[in-house]
C-alpha cells in the first residue's frame, strides 16, 4: 500500500510551488500527476515538468482546486515502494461562502486523517513583522492534530524574502516543539532535509 | 457566522459527519480539525511523552518571557535555542552541523538578572538535550582560589564536579586574573579550560561580571575570549521597570502599594538611577526596600489594636524607606 505525504496549509503559502520544486530536486522530468476531484472522480494526466510548473502554479486562474497527487517509486529491496505526495487546496479560517470551496476544504481535511506524513507548508513573510498575521486557527489545530500521527513537519517557506531570519524565529516560537523545516522553492533550499524526514516515514 | 455545531457523542464515532458539516458550510475547517483530535486518541504513549516535553519547553520559555525587560537577552536565548534545535534536526538527519559551542559571557552590573537567566538557560538545555541535567552551580573566586599550591586545583575540581552535566556560573570572574604572577588564580583558569576540554557536552561554563571588568579580562586573556562565543549583556534596568519589578514582586506575596507608597518608591528609585552611581544594585536594590517595607509594615500594625485585612495587604509610603547604605 503505497504512502501517502500531504502538503496542507493556507492558500499561496506555496504548496504547489513546492510540490513541484521537489520533484525537480528529485530529478523527474516527468510527472503522473493524479487529480482527485471532491465528487470523487479521478483524473491522470502526464506533464513534463516545466509545463507543469507553468500549468499548476500561482495565477488565480489555475489554484489548485482539488488534490493533486505525484507519485514516487523508491527502490526498497528486491522491489519497489511508491510514494505518494499529495498538493491540496489551501485552508481558509472561518466558513466560505461558495460550496465548491468548502468541499475542496472537506477533501483535504478527509486526506488529512488518512495521510501517513503530514507536510504543513507556512509563508514565513507572513511572520515577519507584524506577527498577527502569521499563525490563523486552522493552522494552530492542524499543528495540534497532526502532530499526535507522528509524521509531522512544518515547512517554513519562501525563506528567500528579506527578513526571512526573523520570520522563521518568529515561527518556531509559535510552534514551539514542532520539527520546522526552512525552505526557498526559489533558491532550492530545505529540499534535502524534507526528503530526509518523508524517506523515514516509507 | 458560525451556526453552533453540537459536537454529539455518536457522531463522534462518525468522521464523515464532521466533513460533511464542513461542505455544508456548518463548521469551519479549524473546528473540523478540532472534532478530529476528540475523536483520535494519541498514538501510543511515544506521542504523550513528546507533549509533555513540549509543554515543558513552552513553560520555560514563558518563564524567561515573564521577566521584566531583558529583550535583547530573550532574543538572543530564542535565537541560541533556534540554532540547537537545528543543529539537532541535522544530526539527525546525518547532515554536517556546527559543533555545538554553549559557553557564555554575562556582562552587567549586580541584579540585572544574569544569575536567573543562567538558570533559565540551565533548564532550557536539559530540556533540549544539549545538558543531562540543566542545574546551576554559582560559585566566586573564594570557591575555586585556595591558598597553596595545588590547593586551587583541587578545589576548582570539586566545584566543577559539583556543575558537571549542568551550568557552571563564575560570578567576578575577572577577579581570577587580577593577581600578579604568584596568584593562584590562573591556576583555576587553566583547571576550568582542561574541564571545558574534556568534558565537551556535560558542562556549560558562564562567566560573569561587571562589563568593564569583563572586557579587561577576555582582552588580557585572549585564549579564553575564542571559548566563549556567546556574550550577553544586562542592561541596567529603566526606573520603569524597576517600579515593575516591585509590583511583581509584591503581587507574589499578595502586598501592594498605596498611591503615595508608589510616589515613595519612585523617587528613591529615581534619586538612586540618577545618582550616577553604576553599581546601584538594580533588581536587588528594590527588593532591599521592598523586603524592608514589608518588615516596616508589620512593625506599624502589630501594635495596633484591631487590623483590617485590606491594612495587611496595603503598603503605605511610611513604609518605604531608602535601604541604609551596605543593607
Amino acid at each position: 500500500m503505497p504512502r501517502e505525504a500531504l502538503v496542507i496549509g493556507k492558500t499561496g503559502v506555496g504548496k504547489t510551488a513546492f510540490v513541484l520544486g521537489l520533484a525537480e530536486f528529485l530529478n523527474m522530468k516527468k510527472l503522473e500527476i493524479s487529480f482527485l476531484y471532491p465528487d470523487g472522480h479521478k483524473r491522470a494526466e502526464e506533464y513534463r515538468l516545466d509545463h507543469a510548473k507553468r500549468e499548476l502554479i500561482g495565477s488565480k486562474r489555475h489554484r489548485t482546486r482539488c488534490l493533486q497527487s505525484i507519485a514516487i517509486e523508491l527502490p526498497a529491496g528486491k522491489g519497489k515502494k511508491i510514494l505518494t505526495i499529495t498538493d491540496s487546496p489551501g485552508l481558509v479560517d472561518g466558513i466560505h461562502e461558495r460550496e465548491e470551496v468548502r468541499r475542496a476544504m472537506a477533501q483535504t481535511l478527509g486526506a488529512v486523517r488518512r495521510a501517513d506524513v503530514i507536510l504543513h507548508v507556512v509563508d514565513v513573510g507572513d511572520f515577519i513583522g507584524d506577527r498577527e498575521r502569521g499563525t490563523e486557527e486552522v493552522d494552530k489545530q492542524i499543528a495540534e492534530y497532526a502532530s499526535l500521527k507522528g509524521g509531522y513537519v512544518i515547512l517554513a517557506n519562501k525563506m528567500d524574502l528579506p527578513g526571512a531570519a526573523g520570520g522563521l524565529q518568529t515561527v518556531m516560537d509559535e510552534y514551539i516543539g514542532r520539527q520546522v523545516i526552512p525552505v526557498s522553492v526559489l533558491q532550492k533550499k530545505g529540499f534535502v532535509e524534507v526528503k530526509a524526514f518523508v524517506w523515514r516515514y516509507v | 457566522m458560525e451556526i453552533k455545531w453540537q459536537f454529539d457523542r455518536d457522531q463522534a464515532r462518525q468522521p464523515d459527519q464532521v466533513l460533511e458539516a464542513v461542505e455544508k458550510g456548518n463548521i469551519s475547517a479549524a473546528t473540523a480539525v478540532g472534532f478530529f483530535r476528540q475523536i483520535e486518541r494519541p498514538v501510543g504513549a511515544h506521542s504523550e511523552a513528546e507533549e509533555t516535553a513540549r509543554k515543558r519547553l513552552q513553560d520555560i520559555m514563558q518563564e524567561l518571557d515573564a521577566l521584566i525587560g531583558l529583550g535583547t537577552v530573550k532574543k538572543l536565548i530564542s535565537e541560541i535555542r533556534a540554532f540547537v534545535e537545528i543543529q539537532k534536526r541535522r544530526v539527525s538527519e546525518q547532515l554536517a552541523t556546527e559543533p555545538l559551542v554553549l559557553h557564555m559571557i554575562f556582562k552587567g552590573n549586580p541584579g540585572t538578572g544574569k544569575t536567573t537567566v543562567a538558570r533559565i538557560v540551565g533548564k532550557l538545555f536539559k530540556e533540549m538535550g544539549v545538558l543531562p541535567k540543566g542545574h546551576l552551580i554559582e560559585v566566586e573566586r573564594a570557591d575555586l582560589v585556595g591558598e597553596y599550591i595545588g590547593h586551587t586545583a583541587q578545589k576548582t575540581r570539586e566545584q566543577i564536579k559539583k556543575a558537571m552535566g549542568g551550568i557552571f556560573f563564575i560570578d567576578e570572574a575577572y577577579s581570577l586574573a587580577r593577581g600578579g604572577e604568584k596568584d593562584f588564580g590562573k591556576e583555576a583558569i587553566d583547571v576550568l579550560v582542561k574541564a571545558m576540554e574534556d568534558h565537551k557536552d556535560q558542562l556549560i561554563l558562564i562567566l560573569a561580571g561587571y562589563r568593564d571588568e569583563m572586557d579587561w579580562f577576555l582582552r588580557t586573556n585572549p585564549g579564553l575570549r575564542s571559548r566563549f562565543p556567546i556574550i550577553i549583556e544586562f542592561p541596567d534596568y529603566s526606573l520603569d521597570e524597576l517600579l515593575e519589578i516591585a509590583d511583581c514582586m509584591l503581587r507574589i506575596r499578595q502586598y501592594r502599594l498605596n498611591q503615595e507608597a508608589r510616589q515613595e518608591l519612585r523617587a528613591i528609585l529615581a534619586r538612586k538611577t540618577n545618582g550616577g552611581h553604576e553599581h546601584n544594585g538594580n533588581a536587588r536594590l528594590v527588593r532591599n526596600i521592598i523586603e524592608r517595607a514589608i518588615r516596616r509594615q508589620a512593625v506599624r500594625l502589630v501594635i495596633q489594636n484591631e487590623i483590617t485585612r485590606e491594612e495587611l495587604i496595603v503598603i503605605v509610603d511610611a513604609d518605604i524607606e531608602e535601604a541604609p547604605a551596605g543593607a
